[in-house]
């Protein structure tokens, strides 16, 4: 009967920061993708502004999973604070780049935490980030797909615009 | 009540009656569920003490806590932030949701 902490709260508090701190991350995502998407418009890649469209909103995605979580389990999501969204790309292949490096980025960022959670001895957290593990595999071979298609079609003339034509394939 | 845990200036109680918990901040008791007192750790450590030692960025050193719901203010000096940091930080460990800073340095 004593521990009314641990009836209240079913994870522990470091587990907590760690989410709280890749909720952050994930909206920086949704916030870099959706600054992607603006750059794609004013530059003709309309195919691929689609696609960051649908970035951003996966991202606001996965923050919410992550939010509802903390919730769930008794914690304090906090709505992040997001600075320092990078606008400016040289190109088209800039902007897949950064993507990848991105996810790159958030993976190792989650493996962190399971890590961390592991040494907790938190398995609620470890195992609710299974999921994250595996969509990161996927959104970093989407990248990468794309990055190994913009190499095979090359930039010279209609490329480019080939190139954002088939990012379409990567749409749904 | 039970004590959960004290520094120098703060003390944590439980009343398992209540099923709630009562921090004493020395100028008055303030009863705290679990989620306000997640809050206040928010709060205390989203303090930056650093600016404390830095007469440009925190010229006269003093912070201002507004703690549930604005319900209750606080205007607390250096020693007292630094006390409040440690007592935080502390009281989750006694409280069993923490491991303390020693394995948790993120
Ligand atoms: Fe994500
Ligand atoms: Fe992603």
């Amino acid at each position: 009967m004593k521990d009314i902490a641990r009836q209240s709260m079913s994870i522990k508090v470091e587990s907590m920061d760690l989410l709280n701190q890749q909720i952050k991350m994930e909206a920086h995502a949704s916030a870099t993708y959706l600054a992607m998407a603006s750059w794609c418009e004013q530059n003709g890649f309309f195919t691929s502004a689609k696609f960051f469209y649908k970035q951003t909103e996966e991202e606001r995605g996965h923050m919410m999973k992550i939010f509802e979580f903390l919730v769930d389990t008794g914690g304090n999501p906090v709505s992040p604070e997001v600075t320092d969204i990078n606008h400016d790309y040289s190109s088209i292949v800039d902007v897949f780049e950064n993507t990848l490096e991105h996810e790159v980025a958030v993976t190792k960022s989650i493996h962190n935490i399971v890590k961390k959670a592991r040494e907790l001895g938190d398995l609620a957290t470890e195992r609710f980030l299974d999921w994250f593990v595996l969509e990161q595999v996927e959104e970093e071979n989407t990248i990468r797909d794309i990055l190994d298609m913009i190499n095979v079609t090359g930039t010279e003339g209609v490329g480019l615009q080939m190139i954002d034509n088939k990012v379409a394939d990567w749409i749904d | 009540m039970n004590v959960i845990y004290q520094s120098t200036y703060y003390t944590l109680y439980q009343s398992v009656k209540e099923r709630s918990f009562y921090v004493d901040f020395g100028q008055k008791m303030v009863r705290m569920s679990l989620c306000q007192l997640l809050s206040l750790r928010y709060k205390v450590m989203s303090i930056p003490i650093e600016s404390h030692f830095d007469g440009d960025l925190n010229e006269h050193g003093f912070e201002v806590l507004l703690l549930c719901n604005k319900e209750h203010l606080f205007v607390l000096n250096t020693y007292e932030i630094l006390d409040l940091k440690q007592f935080v930080e502390q009281s989750f460990v006694a409280l069993g949701l923490s491991v303390g800073a020693e394995t948790a340095s993120v």
